[in-house]
């Protein structure tokens, strides 16, 4: 008996401690200096317990507060507001008008221009006028706190059904797998993606900024072409379940890369084949083509070449194909490079994520929630009548509005000054 | 020519920004009322030249690629906002704090307050025009052409302006604490300011992080991925989301508050400029 008295006391300080603002504040807190920290040199750590722990802390403290409120705050807006919750309001002023005025019509009339088109019921001795709006108010923070749930809760779908990884596309060679984010993990994809072509143009002298690049595929199923599309920055292609995109592209040469060698004005050409050491004729000079470039900063076709004079650590230099102006000598010889033959290869972004639509759903959310929650507070008017000594009208002024007090203050008051001006 | 254009509105901005504290410490209503259609009349002559460039701006990129559909053309108008790198990122941010300013504080826009908004734009424009930021107007790379660029840019940074503004504001309200002066504006009127700023800074920066991650999963297929920019645009967040939690749940008015708004711009600081500057990224190409 008394462990479960005990147990239930337990359980609801554990609750309350649960739905807590404190908890709330101090966890907002927690997970900023974490990312602070990450940011400063520590990228995993968004995948640690340091993080995830407060994260799923606050999902828990979201949820609990949903829990608790949800319902209350479904009751309240669903509540219609009428003669007799609008009495129960508190006092904002008094006004008394001469028995001869046309009061009901009068204080519809005010009530209309100074908020809106105000209802009327008659209650005993009292007509009630009353108006009011934000009536869903309170459901405002609870659709921001239920669409942050479901973008986390996207996010952890994505994490553990989600896929994630790249795929490299060279022409001719068709692709059939991707290479997941964790390293030599490989992922078949169970049909084939095909680069026809890919293309990068460049803007006029600008340093080789990229206009747009875009790889033009084909998707083949068993064997046979089932989809054409073309897959550029910012427009996807969706295939067989994955999203693919263009993320990045890079060059190899389409064939060993031809070398014009000048020493003592006699001239001879060079095969280098990609990646190979090459020595110069009648030299201890040994060279290899590492990197080329379509466009080297603007300066058009480009090869890097790592060169040794002897053992020893390699130097590297750039040959450019249309500046041999710029090349510097090696040792006695002077380079130039033939035209290059370039291929592109394409990298594609790879992904199936199903928590995709829950995130979204949650920002879809957020918006109406936000909205509802900060700028449409509940405010509450009503204006009694009822007639007093010598036949008068005496009048009172009611409202209340929780959350905006300086708005609903300023407009209460120019309501007053109308009211009790009114009658005469 | 429309660098000229903007150091001279810099200086009227400067101009404005004397009149309203010259309203302030004399309590003219005149004064006041003169700096406020100067204010107008740099704000307008700001839009001009924020047009003007991007026309410059669309011009030379039709120069690129010759269009004829109007479609085309106009999603390359949507493209060429003059929002694009960090110096052109100046001078909007620059515009949104009177244009923000303006729009939602109307009749608290006086004395100080002006003076707060005034110098705060002339800073930026100066640090712009003066920085050694370069001008020039460069081509968009392809991760950039996007629809989303527009929307995303212009949320976030008028979000900052709203957050700018409250800093401002929690300032004032800090000295007015440390010695209360009748001529600075009352408390409650400052506490009430900060709050609004707040509210419509936390929902620009929400649309500014939504748009950006729906841009992201477009481009790269990730809507999160804790780039330094995105990482501290959340800390921002959670800085501000803190901040009202105390302000509407707890019921913290005041000094407290102040405070957390100063903290929160300190973030908005280092989301804009920091991150830019010491943290590389996919945002890298705003330097």
């Amino acid at each position: 008996m008394s462990t479960s008295i005990s147990n239930s006391r337990l359980t609801s300080r554990l609750w309350g401690q649960l739905t807590s603002i404190r908890l709330t504040v101090f966890l907002l807190l927690i997970l900023a200096v974490v990312a602070v920290v990450g940011t400063l040199g520590f990228p995993g750590l968004y995948y640690t317990i340091w993080f995830l722990a407060p994260l799923g802390l606050l999902a828990l403290n979201l949820l609990a507060c949903l829990v608790e409120g949800l319902p209350q705050a479904l009751k309240r807006a669903a509540r219609p507001f009428t003669g007799e919750m609008a009495l129960a309001l508190p006092e904002r002023g008094r006004f008394s008008w001469p028995a001869e005025t046309a009061a009901p019509a009068l204080v519809e009339e005010i009530l209309r221009r100074e908020l809106g088109r105000p209802r009327h019921q008659i209650l005993g001795e009292e007509q009630v006028f009353f108006y009011g709006r934000g009536r869903l108010r309170p459901l405002g923070p609870y659709c921001v706190h239920l669409a942050l749930v479901l973008i986390l809760a996207g996010g952890v779908v994505g994490k553990f059904w989600g896929i994630e990884g790249r795929i490299l596309l060279q022409p001719g060679i068709d692709g059939s797998s991707i290479e997941l984010d964790q390293p030599g993990r490989k992922l078949p994809l169970g049909f084939l993606v095909r680069l026809e072509k890919f293309q990068v143009r460049y803007y006029e002298g600008s340093g080789g900024t990229p206009q747009e690049f875009r790889s033009d595929l084909t998707f083949l199923q068993d064997g046979a072409a089932v989809k054409q599309a073309v897959c550029r920055v910012n427009d996807p292609v969706v295939f067989g379940g994955y999203t693919f995109y263009q993320a990045s592209y890079g060059t190899l040469p389409g064939g060993p890369v031809q070398l014009e060698l000048t020493r003592e004005d006699q001239r001879q050409s060079l095969e280098l084949p990609f990646r190979r050491w090459v020595q110069l004729p009648g030299s201890e000079i040994q060279v290899m083509a590492v990197r080329v470039e379509g466009n080297l900063q603007g300066l058009g076709p480009a090869v890097q070449l790592a060169y040794r004079p002897g053992p020893g650590h390699p130097q590297f230099a750039w040959l450019l194909q249309k500046h041999p102006e710029k090349v510097k000598p090696l040792g006695p010889f002077r380079l130039a490079l033939a035209p290059l033959k370039l291929e592109y290869y394409s990298v594609l972004q790879v992904k199936h994520d199903p928590g995709v639509g829950w995130v979204y759903g949650g920002f879809l959310l957020l918006l109406p929630g936000l909205y509802l929650a900060f700028f449409r507070p509940t405010q509450r008017w009503a204006v009694v009548l009822q007639k007093g000594r010598k036949d008068r009208w005496e009048g009172r002024l009611l409202g209340a509005s929780p959350r905006s007090r300086e708005t609903f203050l300023a407009r209460t008051e120019r309501l007053r000054e109308r009211l009790q001006r009114g009658g005469a | 020519m429309l660098s000229q254009a903007l150091g001279a509105v810099m200086l009227l901005y400067l101009g404005v920004g004397l009149l309203f504290l010259a309203a302030g410490l004399w309590a003219s209503a005149s004064l006041n009322r003169l700096a406020r259609l100067l204010f107008g009349a740099g704000l307008a002559a700001h839009t001009a030249i924020l047009l003007a460039r991007w026309w410059q701006s669309y011009h030379l990129a039709s120069g690129h690629q010759p269009l004829t559909l109007f479609s085309e053309k106009l999603r390359l108008v949507v493209l060429q906002a003059p929002m694009s790198n960090f110096y052109e990122s100046l001078v909007f941010f620059a515009w949104c704090l009177p244009f923000l300013a303006i729009l939602t504080w109307r009749r608290d826009l006086h004395d100080y307050l002006g003076t707060v908004v005034a110098l705060g734009a002339c800073l930026l424009l100066a640090y712009a025009s003066l920085g050694g930021v370069d001008s020039r107007i460069k081509p968009l790379m392809p991760a950039l052409k996007s629809n989303w660029l527009l929307i995303h840019v212009v949320t976030c940074f008028l979000g900052y302006a709203a957050f700018t503004l409250g800093f401002g504001v929690a300032i004032l309200y800090l000295a007015q604490e440390r010695r209360s002066r009748p001529s600075l504006p009352p408390r409650s009127q400052l506490d009430r300011l900060l709050y609004q700023t707040t509210i419509i800074g936390f929902l620009l920066l929400t649309l500014g992080i939504l748009t950006g991650a729906v841009w992201a999963e477009q481009a790269w297929g990730r809507y999160w991925s804790w780039d330094p920019k995105e990482t501290w645009s959340l800390i921002t967040w959670l800085i501000y989301a803190t901040l009202l939690h105390a302000r509407l749940v707890k019921g913290w008015q005041g000094r407290r508050i102040a405070w957390l708004g100063v903290l929160g711009f300190v973030a908005v600081l280092f989301t804009y400029l920091g991150v830019s500057f010491l943290l590389p990224g996919l945002h890298s190409y705003l330097t």
